[in-house]
């Protein structure tokens, strides 16, 4: 064996070892690419669903219109008005000259089927601008609105877009007089889901997400804490405990679908459940939950060590005073990081909650856990589903911001790890 | 339940207010006696006031579980009272109409005065049943209360009693669990049993054909084939495959990347985006699988003259392995971390270079820890639902080619169960067939992993 | 109840024909031993020989073992404490105990003192549970060290001060009897002088069983020794008999360093 030799098998050895190392971080560099890609793509395609068109409007409060009776009832005039057609008629009045009916129907076209809820909405804050004429923004319809953010090329001949050339022409006009303006879109969060992507918001998913999260938590912490204290502190090592063990085991790796079986055929099927209820939504996922609670919990316990145990049986605690007053305070940070694991995940699902009806389409927004609800992963399943352009970039940001609320907790969940470690 | 509910904030109410009255029924007790008291006051309190509530709390499960058996089986016998004997079709029809009424649901008037009478007493027996509870609790909690009160002296081991039932209510906290999967594997059997008694055993396991939506005419439901369950397997299995090629080799790289190679500080910030990727909703990667991933491919696809569905089965794995990617990385990583040490000096302390300690030693020994992770998640992949619903197709194609469409079992319970269904018809019992050979497959994946990590795991310490 | 044992021909404690058994192992085969009031004993023998074992039995503490059996009777002011109407709790109260290794519960040195009392109620009121946490302090030694900074957490302590927390924490129950298991293994010469120390003064008060390894600790604290070996007592007697004339080859072996 020569110098020589060994050095050449070497090279060869150190040239294997580069390719290697190369690989994984390929592998890792991809999968970061691939988180990039992502979120970015998501967070760009959301971008223009935060801002919505407006078109300022010239509108004459008619006294005698509103409230022909004369009566002063402002409830009255706001459950009666005919909010509608003052939207049309001072479109109208901005657009002169325009009486056929084809052409009247793109004028009303430019603006959103719920214009007159606009109106009205003015009218509720200033009622003493009743009778007068006053400037309101109107959100425009949703192809307006792809337009004037480009999402629609007006270059393209008439008959392949849905911006028909007349409408093109009084959107500039409309432009020329600095009526056109795009605003924070602020229906996202106070409006309920709409067949209309241009009123359409998440303020009832999320409040289904709320009251599901709400019943999930209330029913799965206590039991899963209970349970882990159990299996770890009290239970003797038996048959039963074993077999509660492997069950749990086993629970943490069923498919959420299941779930949602179980939950139709149980909770809806034989107790007679709400469909589409928070409730049965909440105790589906409450079910899910549980392993993951129980499992971080038992860890948590093991983790605290039986020193401080000792020590308070020691000096005559009883076995509960010993978890209470020890061994649960101790615990609590990694009960609530793995709380709080389990609820972002819960609060992701969606599967479970489809076979239970929860992606019902919902205008309201649910007040009670037996209301109607839907809950923003479904939300965001259906807006997917919908044909229309504008709902892309809207499910995209519902998608953002349900991203946003996880990473949040998921986030503050790592940071109660990272400040309560102890080492013991 | 209003009135459960009222019912229950008034126990409540009593019940925080009778361990005020415990404590200062024992103090009472105690100062004007000389002997030293057993259990310190609090002790008293809960006693009493745990006595007083739970006699209500227990009533109210067992209600909340028998009532509706009862009330079902008394409109039952009332309806077959009025319309005579009846067809099981029928009886449920009539019943989902009195209960739609009784609910609010159905307006009176577009109903036969029978159907109005009924609901009427559907309601009645409903109010009967929660005055029957409320009457029965309220005796309840009043006698376990003056009973607490009777038990309750100074040398009294109130502690003891009262950690007796702290533990009980532990104790059944933790059967909760079992309860869960008693629950999932009866309401899956009792159904995937009925679906039996219709469709025969072999054509669902066996059959080529899929196509549910046909059943819904009657005179076809018993037609050969139609339940054949192959090609959803089969698409499921396809799919799988896509994404473990795509999760395995990317996520034990990167866990060795991270374990072996990675500084600190890359370690710190690859590990979190990890997490992050592990804690995206699963109908987000449907969508971006939907909307970016399939289009792109398809595109691709037809650059290079291939002709790619716009629901391939090839997007949709390859979706669900990024999805995978942090499990497998997350699971390895914890299993190589467990390769002690001194392994690693011992292998270097040969001459070995790093890759070499890892392919000829580290991975060895962490086999069957990386093995069990694949098992599981190949069980993830499998009941995956929301990638395949949104990514992969509804119609059941029998297929090898990963750029057509193929549907999934996951897929298949979605379709036949969203909407309005009828809870008998062959349609939704299919559904929990397929739940159930879903629910076996995972089941055995995740024991036979726990049995590869028990049986294989080297013992270092 | 407290008479201390004045009746000098009356043992405090007495065992009669110990056994314990983890599982299949025996771990004490049949121990007779009787301990007298105000008096410190001493365990010695080479690890593993049942010493710890023995004094856990004197608390129950054995009862948190999972397999874990003890049969035999163990008398305390001629009760027995395995009796079924025996209160475990009430039994760790008379018999306080201190650890190997200092186990401050992670609280303030304040509440760690406070726990016993908190829990068995023997204190009616701030006032009262004040007061017994300074006794405790100053029994324990640690009054002066610590009396400025109540509200810092025990594990700030040094060793030593945390062990001598344990024992104030031990004593603030009022105990009878105090078992201390190797209560010096853990700490260097100058904290396990102070320890011993305490013990000295302590004795006028309690009645005292320590398990130690250091044989000359044996010497320098205790009235009675006892040698354990592989689970059976072989001696037991005056220290100063077992240390200068002892009777049993094995004692001998020991302590002249034969056996380790």
């Amino acid at each position: 064996m020569t110098n020589k030799k060994i050095s050449a098998l070497t090279k060869k050895r150190y040239s294997s070892e580069k390719r290697f190392k190369a690989y994984c971080i390929a592998a890792l560099a991809l999968a970061m690419a691939i988180l990039f890609t992502l979120l970015s793509s998501i967070t760009l395609n959301s971008l223009p669903a935060f801002t919505q068109t407006h078109i300022t409007t010239d509108v004459y409060l008619d006294k005698n219109l509103l409230d022909p009776n004369n009566t002063n009832d402002l409830e009255a005039i706001l459950r009666e008005g005919p909010w509608r057609s003052l939207a049309k008629s001072s479109l109208r009045e901005m657009v002169p000259g325009v009486n056929d009916r084809k052409e009247k129907r793109e004028l009303y076209g430019l603006v959103s089927v719920i214009a007159g809820d606009s109106i009205k909405y003015y009218v509720k804050e200033n009622p003493n601008d009743i009778g007068k004429k006053v400037q309101i923004n109107i959100p425009s319809s949703d192809d307006i609105d792809l337009l004037t953010k480009g999402l629609i090329d007006r270059n393209l001949p008439e008959e392949n877009r849905t911006v028909s050339n007349l409408q093109l022409k009084w959107l500039d006009q409309f432009i020329y007089e600095k009526r056109v303006s795009k605003r924070f879109a602020w229906k996202l969060f106070n409006h309920g889901d709409s067949r209309e992507a241009e009123v359409a918001g998440l303020k009832g998913a999320i409040a289904g997400t709320l009251l599901t999260m709400f019943v999930t938590l209330i029913i799965s912490f206590p039991i899963g804490v209970m349970t882990a204290v159990y299996l770890e502190e009290i239970a003797p090592k038996n048959r039963m405990t074993d077999f509660i063990e492997v069950n749990i085991n086993n629970l943490a790796a069923v498919p959420s679908i299941v779930f949602g079986l179980l939950g139709l055929a149980v909770f809806i099927g034989y107790f007679g459940m709400p469909r589409s209820a928070p409730l049965v939504g909440g105790i589906v996922l409450a079910l899910m939950t549980l392993p993951v609670i129980i499992i971080a919990t038992r860890a948590s316990l093991a983790s605290i060590p039986p020193s401080i145990r000792e020590a308070a049986y020691g000096v005559g605690a009883s076995q509960l005073q010993v978890i209470n007053h020890h061994v649960l305070p101790l615990a609590i940070p990694g009960i609530l990081t793995g709380t709080i694991i389990g609820i972002a995940r819960a609060a992701g699902e969606t599967a479970p909650l489809l076979m239970i009806g929860m992606m019902a389409f919902i205008v309201d927004t649910p007040h009670k856990i037996t209301d109607k609800a839907t809950v923003m992963p479904a939300q965001i399943y259906m807006w997917a589903n919908n044909p229309e352009r504008s709902f892309e970039s809207l499910t995209s940001a519902a998608i953002l911001i349900l991203l946003i609320i996880l990473i949040t907790m998921n986030a503050l969940a790592i940071y109660l790890r990272k400040k309560y470690e102890r080492k013991w | 339940m209003s009135i459960i509910n009222i019912y229950m904030i008034i126990i409540m109410l009593l019940s925080i207010s009778s361990y005020f009255y415990g404590r200062n029924f024992i103090k009472n007790k105690t100062s004007t006696s000389t002997e030293k008291q057993h259990s310190k006051d609090t002790y008293h309190g809960a006693f009493i006031s745990l006595y007083l509530i739970l006699p209500s709390i227990i009533f109210l499960s067992l209600w909340i579980v028998i009532s509706p058996n009862i009330i079902d089986e008394l409109l039952t016998i009332k309806i077959i009272y009025i319309f005579g004997q009846l067809g099981i079709d029928e009886l449920k029809i009539l019943k989902s109409q009195v209960i739609a009424l009784s609910n609010g649901v159905l307006i009176a008037g577009n109903l036969s005065e029978e159907v109005n009478y009924i609901s009427d007493y559907y309601l009645y027996i409903q109010t009967v049943s929660k005055k029957i509870y409320i009457i029965l609790s309220c005796l309840g909690s009043a006698a376990a209360f003056l009973y607490a009160r009777k038990k309750i002296t100074i040398r009294f081991n109130a502690r003891f009693n009262v950690e007796v039932i702290v533990k009980s209510i532990m104790i059944l906290a933790s059967l909760i669990a079992i309860l869960t999967t008693v629950g999932i594997i009866l309401s899956l059997v009792v159904e995937t049993i009925r679906f039996f008694e219709i469709i025969n055993i072999a054509d669902f396991l066996f059959g080529l054909k899929w196509s549910p939506q046909i059943a819904l005419r009657a005179d076809q439901v018993a037609n050969e084939g139609l339940f054949g369950a192959v090609p959803l397997f089969a698409g499921t299995l396809m799919i799988t495959v896509i994404a473990m090629v795509v999760a395995v080799p990317i996520g034990l790289m990167t866990a060795v990347y991270l374990s072996e190679y990675a500084s600190n500080t890359l370690r710190s910030i690859a590990k979190p985006a990890l997490e992050i990727l592990a804690g995206i909703p699963t109908v987000v990667y449907g969508f971006f699988a939907a909307l970016t991933v399939a289009p792109f491919l398809r595109d691709k696809g037809a650059d290079i003259g291939l002709t790619l569905s716009s629901e391939s089965a090839l997007a949709a794995g390859l979706v669900m392995g990024i999805m995978i990617i942090p499990l497998i990385s997350s699971l390895s990583d914890d299993v190589i971390n467990a390769v002690p040490q001194s392994l690693r000096e011992g292998s270097a302390a040969l001459g070995s270079t790093k890759s070499e300690t890892v392919k000829k030693v580290i991975l060895p020994a962490a086999l069957p820890g990386i093995v069990s992770a694949i098992l599981l998640a190949v069980s993830r992949a499998i009941g995956e639902t929301m990638i395949v619903v949104m990514a992969a197709g509804v119609a059941a194609n029998l297929t090898a080619n990963p750029f057509e469409s193929v549907t999934a079992v996951t897929v298949q319970i979605v379709v036949l169960l969203v909407g309005d269904q009828e809870f008998d018809s062959a349609k939704t019992l299919a559904a929990f067939a397929l739940g159930f050979t879903l629910f076996i497959i995972t089941l055995g994946l995740n024991i036979l992993s726990i049995y590869i990590i028990r049986k294989y795991r080297e013992q270092y310490d | 109840m407290r008479e201390n044992g004045k009746m000098k021909n009356d043992y405090k404690v007495k065992t009669e024909n110990i056994t314990v058994d983890y599982g299949e192992k025996r771990a004490l085969h049949g121990i007779n031993l009787n301990i007298s009031s105000n008096e410190v004993t001493s365990l010695i023998g080479p690890s593993g020989c049942g010493k710890s074992t023995f004094i856990r039995c004197i608390n129950r503490m054995n009862d948190l073992i999972d397999g874990c059996k003890v049969n035999g009777k163990i008398l305390i002011d001629n009760e027995d404490i395995n009796n079924q109407n025996m209160d475990v709790v009430e039994l760790r109260a008379k018999v306080g105990m201190v650890f190997q290794k200092p186990n401050p519960f992670p609280k303030s040195i304040f509440d760690n003192v406070a726990y016993g009392p908190r829990i068995h109620g023997t204190v009616k009121n701030k006032e009262e549970l004040e007061n017994m946490v300074r006794k405790s302090l100053k029994r324990a030694g640690l009054w002066n060290e610590v009396h400025d900074r109540l509200d810092a957490s025990g594990l700030s302590l040094s060793g030593g001060q945390q062990q001598r927390l344990c024992i104030a924490r031990a004593i603030a129950v009022n105990p009878d009897i105090l078992l201390m298991d190797e209560p010096c293994s853990a700490l260097d010469p100058i904290a396990t002088a102070v320890i011993e120390e305490l013990i000295n003064e302590l004795k006028e008060r309690y009645t005292i069983m320590i398990v130690t390894h250091s044989m000359q600790q044996a010497a320098r604290l205790s009235q009675k020794t006892a040698y354990f070996h592989l689970g059976e007592m072989i001696e037991f007697g005056d220290t100063s008999s077992i240390f200068t004339n002892p009777k049993h080859e094995m004692t001998e072996a020991y302590i002249s360093g034969k056996i380790g």
